[in-house]
């Protein structure tokens, strides 16, 4: 990181000494409000820069047009590429259609992230800390609740076809697996598509049965602020469930200062974004640079929430 | 499947040869489902004869699980307020597909309108104005929902009467503005911390009291007022009512421009009920709408259907929904269920004009 830092600041001198650097970005989605402020965090950082100039697309999720993407920054001859790729799995489409110029992968990571040529690198947080301290803190909770005898709840996940989605949930699982948490059970887990409104519906229906819960813990945010909303709509005592999600969005924070939210996972998307343009001035100057630049995940409470209000 | 109204100028003549309406058909539809999920409740071995919409657990006054009862309408409630105007659109033989992201543009519009200065005593992360548009009165937020709605609605309805635009092109033109639009308002990033009477809008089961209260009013007017009988005339027969002195053209853009009007007030009512506003919200309502006035019975050639079809629609993809969570089904069957459905909706009712004819 820190390396990451010194490279940034000689990038930025030289910047303003050498001619305009255009990056060209490609972010997978315009519309999901975590990419949102990493995107805000990368044409900030950008404009905070003398003579970066970052041109953003949207690949609406769709693979084929950001390989498009790509080929036509190539074509008009940016110095630097940035990619939030649509599918992890196709690393390799990307890296060949960058060719020989300068390319970050940033948030998700591609499936060749080993096998990265020098010229690209990959800036990110490890997807499989946020899913982990969540629901191990949640375990905690239910323990220090007095639940460690047997507790039950549900589990939302995102979009069934997004890797973190897949990842977030199947960490919830290991950590159920674990002798220390496998007092908790899942009652039913199903989609509810990152979505708020979507997350209301699917919890007051799960709650329409009337079968008691301990908890419920969602992909993101967005679904636990729903499933909450639900909770207080049906006259349920806060203090007798533990709500767990994912991003520590502002939304989010607020909710757990209301004593509402109980756990959430901060993932540094201005950080993110910054780190990406960073990284991409730093390989058009040719230095060389971390190839895989971790910025890590930090589990928030109320006891450190804080810390995080003016962040994501 | 049209012919027995086709140049008879709407639902009138048709009645005299029905032994009962059609919104029947629908609603033995409806409570079979209900039953096929009451069964499946008592047969499979996981659910220990738990009841889909009977109350086993003594947690309710009346016999009913009302906790049920309340989100299968309640989940369908903004959805139906958008089939209420879809369903007028496709009488006149027309089609709405702009309506979800309208929804979107709407929420992320009105709700900048509806905003607090303050959130547990810090500002607003999400203001989206200064100070001037904090803590309005919640008229405000609603009029200019409104006012955009309709803005939008005409539109669509000038392109499709006037430029002769097919319906289909012209809303699919202004279902990726809309979305633009949504994106565009404020960056992708989301519009939250709205009012407590701008909240009080989608709270509870309000969203429902809008859209059964919209229901009776748009049934009245579609059955005993001109207005009603002018949109159906217009979609049995475009050219008959042209020569009967209708002003078909003046008409449509109406038709399109309360449509639009109410996915405007479902946009409304659903960041009011999230309390948030989000440009990806809305995704795929148009085509639920659709869906909904489709198993009420509309014809998609126009002429042909009704409000209770469409509200009965609406509560068919309710019960499957709260159905499939019921029974612990994840949501990829429920998309292949609503699917096989709405397919089985059509052919039976073909099959039913037919032997009508």
């Amino acid at each position: 990181m820190k390396k990451t830092l010194i490279f940034a600041g000689l990038a930025s001198l030289l910047a303003t000494t050498a001619m305009a650097q255009e990056i060209g970005a490609t972010i997978s989605r315009f519309d999901d409000n975590w990419l949102t402020v990493m995107r805000n965090g990368m044409t900030e950082h950008a404009d905070s820069l003398d003579g970066v100039s970052l041109q953003m697309e949207d690949a609406t999720d769709d693979l084929a047009k950001q390989i498009d993407q790509v080929k036509n920054f190539v074509a008009s001859g940016v110095d630097a590429i940035i990619v939030n790729i649509v599918d992890t799995s196709a690393g390799a489409a990307i890296t060949e259609a960058a060719g020989g110029t300068p390319l970050v992968f940033v948030n998700r990571e591609p499936d060749n992230v080993n096998d990265l040529p020098p010229t690209q690198a990959f800036v990110a947080s490890n997807e499989i800390e946020s899913g982990t301290l969540s629901a191990f803190q949640i375990c905690n909770n239910l323990r220090a609740d007095g639940k460690a005898g047997g507790a039950r709840g549900y589990l939302m996940n995102g979009q069934l076809s997004n890797q973190a989605a897949v990842q977030r949930s199947k960490d919830v699982h290991d950590v159920i697996g674990m002798d220390m948490c496998n007092f908790m059970t899942i009652i039913d887990e199903q989609t509810a598509n990152w979505s708020r409104d979507e997350a209301q519906d699917l919890m007051t229906n799960w709650m329409s049965s009337g079968e008691p819960f301990d908890f419920v813990l969602a992909n993101n945010d967005e679904m636990a602020i729903g499933a909450i909303q639900a909770m207080k709509a049906a006259g349920m005592d806060m203090a007798s469930v533990q709500v767990g999600g994912v991003d520590a969005s502002q939304d989010a924070l607020l909710t757990m200062q209301s004593g509402d939210y109980d756990v959430t996972v901060f993932q540094d998307a201005f950080g993110q974004g910054a780190g990406s343009v960073d990284t991409a001035l730093a390989l058009v100057k040719g230095m060389a640079v971390d190839q895989k630049v971790y910025i890590p995940f930090v589990l928030v409470t109320p006891a450190n929430m804080g810390d995080f209000l003016s962040k994501n | 499947m049209t012919d027995t109204s086709h140049g008879v100028g709407g639902l009138t003549f048709d009645k005299t040869k029905r032994s009962w309406p059609n919104e029947m058909n629908i609603f033995f539809a409806l409570l079979i489902i209900v039953i096929i999920f009451e069964i499946l409740g008592q047969i499979l071995p996981y659910m220990n004869g738990q009841s889909f919409l009977f109350d086993t657990r003594g947690r309710f006054d009346t016999i009913f699980n009302e906790a049920r009862l309340q989100i299968i309408i309640l989940q369908v409630a903004i959805i139906g307020i958008i089939a209420l105007g879809v369903t007028q659109v496709i009488i006149t033989a027309g089609i709405d597909l702009s309506s979800g992201p309208l929804v979107a543009a709407t929420a992320m519009i009105a709700m900048s309108f509806a905003q607090t200065e303050l959130v547990n005593g810090n500002p607003n992360p999400k203001a989206i104005f200064g100070l001037w548009a904090m803590d309005l009165p919640v008229i405000v937020p609603v009029v200019v929902g409104l006012l955009f709605g309709a803005m939008i609605g005409a539109i669509n309805g000038t392109f499709v009467a006037y430029f002769r635009i097919p319906p289909f092109i012209a809303t699919l033109g202004m279902f990726l503005i809309c979305r633009g639009i949504a994106l565009w308002w404020s960056a992708g990033r989301p519009v939250s911390f709205p009012t407590e009477s701008y909240k009080f809008i989608g709270s509870g089961m309000m969203p429902v009291v809008w859209f059964l209260s919209l229901a009776v009013i748009f049934h009245i007017i579609l059955r005993y007022t001109v207005y009603g009988k002018h949109t159906y005339a217009i979609g049995s027969n475009e050219e008959a009512a042209r020569m009967s002195g209708i002003n078909v053209r003046r008409h449509k853009v109406m038709v399109y421009m309360i449509a639009s009007m109410l996915a405007a007030f479902a946009g409304v009512v659903l960041s009011a009920k999230a309390s948030t506003a989000q440009a990806g919200m809305g995704e795929f309502y148009e085509l639920f709408a659709i869906a909904m006035a489709v198993i009420g019975g509309i014809s998609l050639t126009g002429g042909r259907g009704s409000i209770i079809g469409t509200v009965l629609g609406a509560m068919v993809l309710g019960v499957i929904r709260s159905g499939f969570t019921f029974v612990k089904l994840d949501g990829s069957y429920q998309l292949m269920a609503m699917g096989g459905i709405i397919i089985a909706a059509v052919i039976l009712d073909q099959y039913r004009q037919r032997n009508r004819a």
